[in-house]
Order: C-alpha cells, then structure tokens, then sequence
C-alpha cells in the first residue's frame, strides 16, 4: 500500500502533473489581468473585488474538502472564524505582531479543526454534514460566552491592526493571497495526490479497495482546507478591523461558501472564483436598484435559475461554450 | 438617428441637471427592512425636505442615498464601503444596531467621513473618541450611551422595583445577543450593588427561541421576586407569551418591540403589563410642540410603519439639522476637525410649558458629568439627576396597561402613569 508520504514524494518530483506550456500562458494571463485591475475600475468597485476574493479564497478551501472527496463540511465558517479570532486575540490582547500572529492562526486552525472535525470524517454522507454543522452551531454559541474577556462576546473585537489601508492596498493583497492559494489548489490538485481526492469523490470503495488509506487522504484534505481557511480567516479579520461571532460563525456566511462553490463549479479552481466574484458582484450591482433585502430575493433567483440550467455551475457553461465554439470552427 | 440622439440629449440634460443640485449628498446605512432602520431613515428624508425647501445648505440641496445592512455586520462593512467609494458621500446618518456599527467603525476611521449614529448606544466607542479623538474626530453619538441609560435605570430598581413594589431578587431572561451581554452585565453589576436586588439566576436564550414556557418555569423556580427581560430581537414573542401564558411573576426590562407603537398590533393584543426602558423621546412620552409637529408631519407623509418614529427617528430628524449647520459654519465636510467643532457646539433646547423638555446637544471633551464621574466627548447630552434642568434623563421607563394605552412610569418628573403589575400576578 502506497503511503501518503510517497504519494506526496511522487508528485512533489513534478511526475504526472501534465503541466503544459499553454497552463502557464493562461495563468500568466489571469494574474496579470487581476493585477491590472486598479488601473481598470474604481475603487469602489475594488472594495467589492477584496470581499470577493476573500469569498473565493474560503470557497476554495471549502471546495479542497467537500468538493472534491464529496464530504459536504457545514462546519466551514467554524475554520474561518478560529483564524480569525486567534490572530485577533493575540494581536489586541497579547500584543502580538501580525507577521507572528497570522501563520500561529493557521497553526491554531488546523490543530483546532483536527481535533474537532478530523473525528467526523470517519462517519459519511448526510450524518458528517450535520455534525460539522453542529460543531459551528456550537461555536456561535460558546464564542459569545467563554472567556468574554479574550474572545469580545458578542461584540467581538474591534480595533484590530490593519495590514494595509485603501481601496488598491486591501485589493493587491486580498488577490495575492486569492492568486497564491487558487495556485497551490490548482498544482495541489494536478499531482496524484489530487486525483486520488477527487477519486474518493467518486467512489471511496475504489480508493480503498486500490490500496491507498482514505483515511490519511481525507485527513489531508483537511489540514489543507483548514490551512486555507484558517489563513483566509486571518487575514480578513484584519481587513475587516472588527470581528464579532455574527460575522463569521453565522449560518449565512456557510450558505455564501457553498453557493459560491455550486454557482462556479464544484471540483475546480476556477469555479469557486467565478462564483464568489458572482455573487457578491451581483449583489452590489444590485445595491443602488433594489436597496433593500429584495437584491436577496433576485440574487437567489438568478443563482437558482443558473443552478437549474446547468447544475455544475458557470464553469461548465463556459466549458461548453468553448467546445462549441472549436466545434463550429471544425 | 434622431431618435437616438434624442435619448442621449435627454439623458446628458438630466445627469447634468442632477450633478447641478445634488451638491451635498448623505448617505443612510441601517436596515431598510426594520422599524429602528426606517425611523432613522425617515427622520433624515424630512430633514432634508424642509432643508432643501427653505433653499439647501451652503447655496446646494441635498440628496440622500441608502445602504442596507440587512442588520448583517458583514453587510454593513459593504455598506459603508458603498457610500464612501461608490456614492463619495459627504455624511453618513446611521441608524445600525451594535455589532454593525463596530464592523463600519473602523471604515469610518479611514474615510474620514462625518458620521451620526441615532441608534448605537455603546459606551466603548465612546471610549475610543477619548482615547483616539483625531482618528474619531468625524464620530457623533446622538443618543445616550448604554451607560448612562443603566445608570437611571439602576435609580429605577431603587426608586419603584425596590422601594415601592418591595422586590428584592431578581432572574433575568437575557437573549444572547450583544445587546443581552451588555445589558445583563451593567444590571448584575450595578442593579444589585446599589438598588439593594439579588440576582438569583441568570437564563439566556436563543433569539431564534419559539416557546418561551421552560424558560418561565425556570425563572419561576429561581425563586426570584421578579423577570428581568433582556430582548432586542423578536420581542414580542417572549412578551405575548408572558402574558398569554399569564406568568405569575411580575417582569421588567428591555423589550424593544414594545419601543414602537406596532407592538400591540404585533403581540395581538397580548402585550399588557409589560414595561422596558426606552431612550428618548418614548411612546407614550409627552411631546413638546416642536417634536409633536415633527411626529404630525411623519404621519402624514408616511403610512407604513413604524406609525410613530422610534426615539432614532427624532434623533435622525434635529441630528441632520445640526450636521448641516456644523457644515456651514465649517466650510462643508472637508474639513474633519473644524466640522468636529462646529457641531461640538450644536445644542437645541426644546421646552414644554416653560420647562426644558429635550436637549439635542453634546457633551464636550473633558467635561465629567457627575453622577458617572466620566467624560462622554461627542455624545448625546442627558441629565442623570431630578429635577432634570440641564438636560433630558437618558432613559424612561414606559408600561403597556392591559387595556393597550401606554405610558411613562419613570422618572416620576415625565412619569403620567403608573407601574403596577399585571392583573394577574398577585
């Protein structure tokens, strides 16, 4: 039985990756395009773009787990958020320094998340999902209660140190970060390493009945969404400059991940990016149209409407747009 | 051709038309869908009627746009965003509960944009205006801190809970919410220590909780002389069934539902008998002749509700007003800090036959109010000592009756009814 060590080995040589000089054109195309957006738009539109990548950034990280082992984490928020409040704790209460206090809040969510989640994926189906749900239920409800003195209670903590100010700062680096992950996802899921995920998604029975432990790939998919999370959490919360339990243990904040995810594409890269900058786009384009909740109501539409047209999201539209494109030149 | 041409001159004329007197622009942020949201909202439309009718401010009208926050503290970040880099407003009227209000706080400190809260009642953003007063310079707080609102509440547990009901133990039935901790925390803190009132237990709820009956026998079994409720969200719920349940213990607090005259609509008729502690001005709170014409204008401009604006509205109505003013003598809202002091200096004195009845003005850095012996830069003027001469209480304390008239119950200088408890507990 091939370990995840040598898995890793392999692929880490670079060995059935199948990169070709087109991937490295396209990807060139796309940062330097996202790059270029401060030149392009305003800055208000800029501030929309930050919230977008940090949604794509957390849609990826969901996307690593659920997507493609097929295990539906509702608990997602719950990563998000214990990023977010260790680095706010140690820099408001212990005087710590971001650089410091960021890669400890990506320690702390992995350590945090395995210890409470990890457990859960030995069960399947429905019955994980629930159990991650309740694990962020539970943390709504604890976050507000234990230790208000380091945690805020239900006003959180405000206050927190900011990374950069204005519009083109918070942008640059909410895409660099949304670029570097989006990066390390794709090449991630390009080794065999990636393919044996996506095969759990398919047919965990398969995997396992090949040899490979599931359990040590799942776990893996894990530390590396929660890594993700923990480190998009991190940096949000000091976008943000106020993190309070509502912001990030709420119920709505799992239904964008998802939705973003289900909107763009399950089970890539692209997807997820495409459906974060989806909907929060469409949402503020909304705004000076329908200034109330009843954006709420068109935006659901329009996301059900796609979502029914075609259930694998933008990418697939655009996936097939393509080949029907090539097809009519042939 | 002409046609097309025609849509474009049309088009040119009006944009142009509207960059030419929409001059001065203020954006709203709160919750559009929300009685506290559009009573804040509201009070800034007429504001800026009755300014751009009497010829605007500066030579220029007015505009108003909107942001939602949907009471979402994510949102309200968006929000903010949305006015300053999308809209480029000049001010902010806001009309965000708690938690919202600390998520655009910091968005505030970096734009720069004069800002008036009506709703946000937290004492620590009063604390960051002393201890950062130039990143805090552009930050107005025209209610009364929730300090200074338990403060006289406290009076209350003594003056009424205490002395003249004779209660001595109390259980609070607190949601969990920001509001909840705060306001659980100034009562087990300061209620007992000085109203002589122990705090027998302490049960806190989900805002989303339906069936409130375990939660009175809990309270019951506490032993407790009295409830104290601590309810923002959903409060009618807790309140109709308090009294359809016919709890046979009395029960005081914070309900803000019943803030608005919706709530005997909104609780079906079973709302007697409950009473909370409300900024001014209440339902049920007298009027003086210029905020009674402000609520007879309100009613006849809108129909929906709120029916009556919360006390946020008023607060959003002279608060606009004063914003303007300070722009005028300030040269605009360019200038953070003159502006800052021009509004610092702002102070409407509203009476009623012959009394000080409403004070729209600020308190100064550096000056302590004695009853606290703290200073409260930037925020709303109150008076914590009868007769009240120098300034409104920061709170009364008004009561639904049973026969679905409400009125003030305390202090007794504002009082016209009086606190008794339901017909059924005995």
């Amino acid at each position: 039985m091939p370990g995840l060590a040598q898995t890793l080995f392999i692929t880490a040589s670079g060995a059935g990756m199948n990169l070709r000089p087109h991937h490295f054109i396209l990807w060139a195309l796309f940062i330097a395009g996202m790059l270029l957006m401060p030149e392009l738009v305003g800055r208000g539109t800029l501030r929309t773009m930050v919230f977008a990548c940090y949604l794509a950034i957390f849609a990826i990280s969901w996307d690593i787990l659920s997507g493609r082992t097929g295990y539906i984490s509702f608990g997602h928020p719950f990563l998000v958020g214990i990023g977010a409040y260790t680095t706010a704790i140690l820099t408001r209460r212990y005087g710590f320094p971001v650089e410091a206090s960021i890669p400890i809040a990506v320690l702390v969510t992995m350590f945090g998340g395995l210890i409470v989640l990890l457990p859960a994926l030995r069960i399947k189906g429905s019955y994980f999902a629930l159990v991650t749900l309740a694990v962020m239920e539970l943390m709504y409800q604890l976050v507000p209660v234990v230790r208000p003195d380091l945690t805020g209670g239900t006003r959180g903590i405000s206050r927190l140190p900011a990374l950069t100010r204005g519009a083109e700062n918070g942008y640059y680096l909410a895409v660099c970060l949304m670029l570097a992950v989006a990066l390390f996802a794709w090449l991630l899921m390009r080794t065999r390493l990636g393919t044996a995920l996506w095969a759990i998604g398919q047919n965990e029975e398969s995997v396992r009945g090949s040899g490979l432990s599931t359990t040590r790939l799942k776990s893996f998919a894990f530390l590396v969404s929660a890594a993700i999370a923990g480190l998009g959490g991190a940096f949000y919360a000091h976008y943000l400059g106020t993190i309070t339990p509502r912001a990030f243990f709420d119920i709505n904040v799992l239904f964008q991940i998802i939705v973003a995810v289900l909107i763009g594409g399950a089970g890539t890269i692209l997807g997820p990016i495409i459906g974060a900058f989806f909907m929060v786009f469409l949402l503020e384009w909304l705004r000076p149209f329908l200034p109330g909740q009843e954006r709420f109501f068109v935006y659901g539409a329009i996301a059900l409407l796609i979502y029914m047209y075609q259930p694998k999201g933008i990418m697939a539209i655009i996936e097939s747009g393509i080949t029907r494109l090539r097809g009519a030149r042939t | 051709m002409t046609l097309k041409y025609g849509i474009a001159a049309s088009v040119a004329a009006t944009l142009l038309a509207t960059t030419a007197i929409a001059d001065i622009k203020v954006g709203f942020i709160g919750s559009l869908s929300s009685d506290t949201g559009l009573s804040t909202l509201r009070g800034a439309e007429m504001a800026i009627e009755e300014l751009n009718a009497a010829g605007g401010v500066m030579g220029e009208q007015i505009t108003l746009v909107t942001a939602d926050t949907g009471e979402d503290v994510t949102e309200g970040v968006k929000a903010y965003e949305y006015l300053a880099e999308t809209e480029e407003v000049d001010f902010v009227i806001s009309g965000s509960i708690d938690d919202v209000s600390l998520g655009w706080l910091p968005r505030m400190q970096e734009f720069q944009i004069p800002t008036l809260d009506t709703w946000t009642s937290y004492i620590g953003i009063i604390d960051q205006v002393i201890e950062e007063p130039d990143l805090m310079a552009p930050y107005f707080m025209n209610i009364a801190s929730d300090e200074a609102l338990a403060t006289l509440y406290i009076n209350f547990g003594a003056d009424v809970l205490k002395a003249k009901m004779g209660w001595e133990s109390v259980v609070i039935l607190a949601e969990d919410t920001a509001f909840g901790e705060a306001i659980t925390g100034l009562v087990t803190e300061a209620l007992g220590p000085v109203a002589g009132i122990e705090t027998k237990e302490i049960i806190t709820y989900d805002i989303g909780t339906v069936d409130f009956a375990p939660l009175f026998s809990k309270a019951q079994a506490s032993g407790a002389d009295f409830i104290y409720q601590v309810s923002s969200v959903n409060s009618q719920v807790i309140s109709s069934q308090y009294v359809k349940l016919q709890v046979p213990m009395a029960m005081t607090g914070v309900n803000v539902s019943a803030l608005g005259m919706e709530y005997w609509e909104d609780t079906g008729g079973a709302g007697g008998g409950i009473s909370t502690l409300s900024p001014i001005p209440s339902v049920g709170f007298e009027l003086d002749p210029v905020s009674a014409k402000f609520v007879a204008d309100y009613q006849a401009k809108y129909t929906s509700r709120p029916v009556m604006p919360h006390f946020n509205g008023f607060n959003a109505y002279h608060g606009l007003k004063q914003a303007m003013a300070a722009a005028e003598e300030a040269g605009g809202f360019g200038d953070v800090k003159a502006w800052n002091a021009a509004m610092l200096k702002q102070d409407l004195k509203l009476e009623k036959d012959g009394k000080l009845w409403l004070r729209y003005g600020f308190w100064q850095h550096g000056e302590v109010e004695e009853v606290t012996g703290r200073t409260y830069p930037q925020n709303a003027r109150f008076d914590l000592t009868a007769p009240y001469d120098d300034a409104q209480p920061s709170m009364v304390v008004i009561q639904w009756k049973e026969d679905g008239t409400v009125g003030v119950v305390y202090p007794f200088e504002y009082a016209n009814t009086e606190f008794e408890v339901p017909s059924w507990v005995k």
